[in-house]
């Protein structure tokens, strides 16, 4: 079989094809639409489950991390720093399960507070 | 010089990169499901085409189709978009192979029945074949080639047919085509070469 013979059954079956997947009813389209939207809806539950499944594992974690650092601080004799105790602030924040949403885009108060500081300490 | 405030301590700093880490990975997240949903819809039509065609049966293609999106999203939806092509090939050739095991199980139980399915009658290629009598003024194109080539496909065998749909249908190239087939790009050329071989002699010359 020759070169142009071969290609051009390489063409004419593609363009075949291409024609059939062009020429697919609304039934069909809407039916592959729906499966689409049912994998992305199962995308969204696995990171839903993942994340209510690990997150109270890393809040534990991080809360028996802090305590270390402080049972550390107590057995120097040293009172515990504080970013340590600062760092405990957080995680009662996040072990609390609060809405983390007060803590976003307002880089207008961290400003603020941190002038506020500054000038106490001026 | 003025005084580094103090209050850049752990206290305002772990708020603000959880904040802010947040709204990244949630971005990030949104991106990702929008990135697979354009690949997917991008993909689904000929997807179901090229099942339809190595299944010959629409809601079986369906199915399949519908189990390698699932799939795809489940297993490989964190691998870099450049891979999930191949990969969803992969998925669906591999959930084809088991409609066609199913479908070789079907058949062999209702062969001991006495009247024939219709679905039965559509697998069996000879049957289903073009009458290579018809007029020799016939313009084979569109729905009707199609089914020309899908008879003559179905003589073939599976890897042959796999190589033709993968790499002159879908458009995969080599390399793609071997991760979706799970061979080598060597073996790949082969079949391809074989099936195109087979083809011509089955239909000849297309006009």
């Amino acid at each position: 079989m020759t070169d142009e013979r071969m290609r051009e059954l390489e063409l004419k079956s593609r363009a075949a094809f291409d024609e059939s997947v062009a020429s697919l009813d609304a039934a069909t389209r809407s039916r592959l639409a729906r499966a689409r939207a049912q994998a992305l809806e199962e995308l969204r539950q696995r990171r839903m489950s993942w994340s209510s499944n690990w997150v109270p594992v890393g809040a534990a974690a991080a809360a028996a991390l802090v305590a270390v650092l402080l049972w550390q601080g107590d057995e120097s004799g040293q009172p515990a720093s504080e970013p340590a105790l600062a760092a405990l602030e957080d995680l009662d924040i996040v072990a609390g399960g609060e809405d983390l949403d007060m803590f976003e885009a307002d880089d207008g108060f961290y400003a603020w507070a941190a002038d506020e500081v500054s000038d106490g300490m001026g | 010089m003025p005084e580094e405030p103090l209050i850049r301590s752990a206290t305002l700093s772990l708020p603000l990169s959880l904040g802010g880490g947040r709204v990244t990975a949630r971005e990030t997240l949104v991106d990702q499901e929008r990135a697979l949903d354009r690949f997917l819809a991008g993909i689904e039509r000929r997807a179901l085409r090229i099942a339809r065609i190595a299944l010959r049966d629409h809601a079986e293609a369906q199915d399949a189709v519908q189990d390698a999106m699932i799939r795809l999203v489940r297993s490989y939806g964190q691998r870099p978009e450049a891979e999930w092509r191949p990969l969803f090939y992969r998925i669906l050739r591999n959930r084809i192979t088991d409609s066609q095991r199913r479908q070789k199980v079907r058949g062999a139980v209702m062969a001991w029945w006495p009247a024939r399915d219709a679905d039965q009658t559509a697998l069996d290629p000879i049957e289903s074949a073009v009458d290579p009598a018809g007029s020799p003024d016939q313009q084979l194109e569109g729905a009707e080639l199609l089914e020309r080539i899908e008879t003559a496909l179905a003589g073939l065998s599976s890897r042959q047919r796999e190589a033709f749909l993968l790499r002159n249908f879908e458009g995969l190239d080599v390399a793609q085509t071997a991760v979706a087939m799970g061979c080598s790009e060597g073996s790949v050329k082969t079949h391809y070469f074989r099936a195109l071989q087979a083809l011509q002699q089955v239909l000849g010359e297309l006009k």
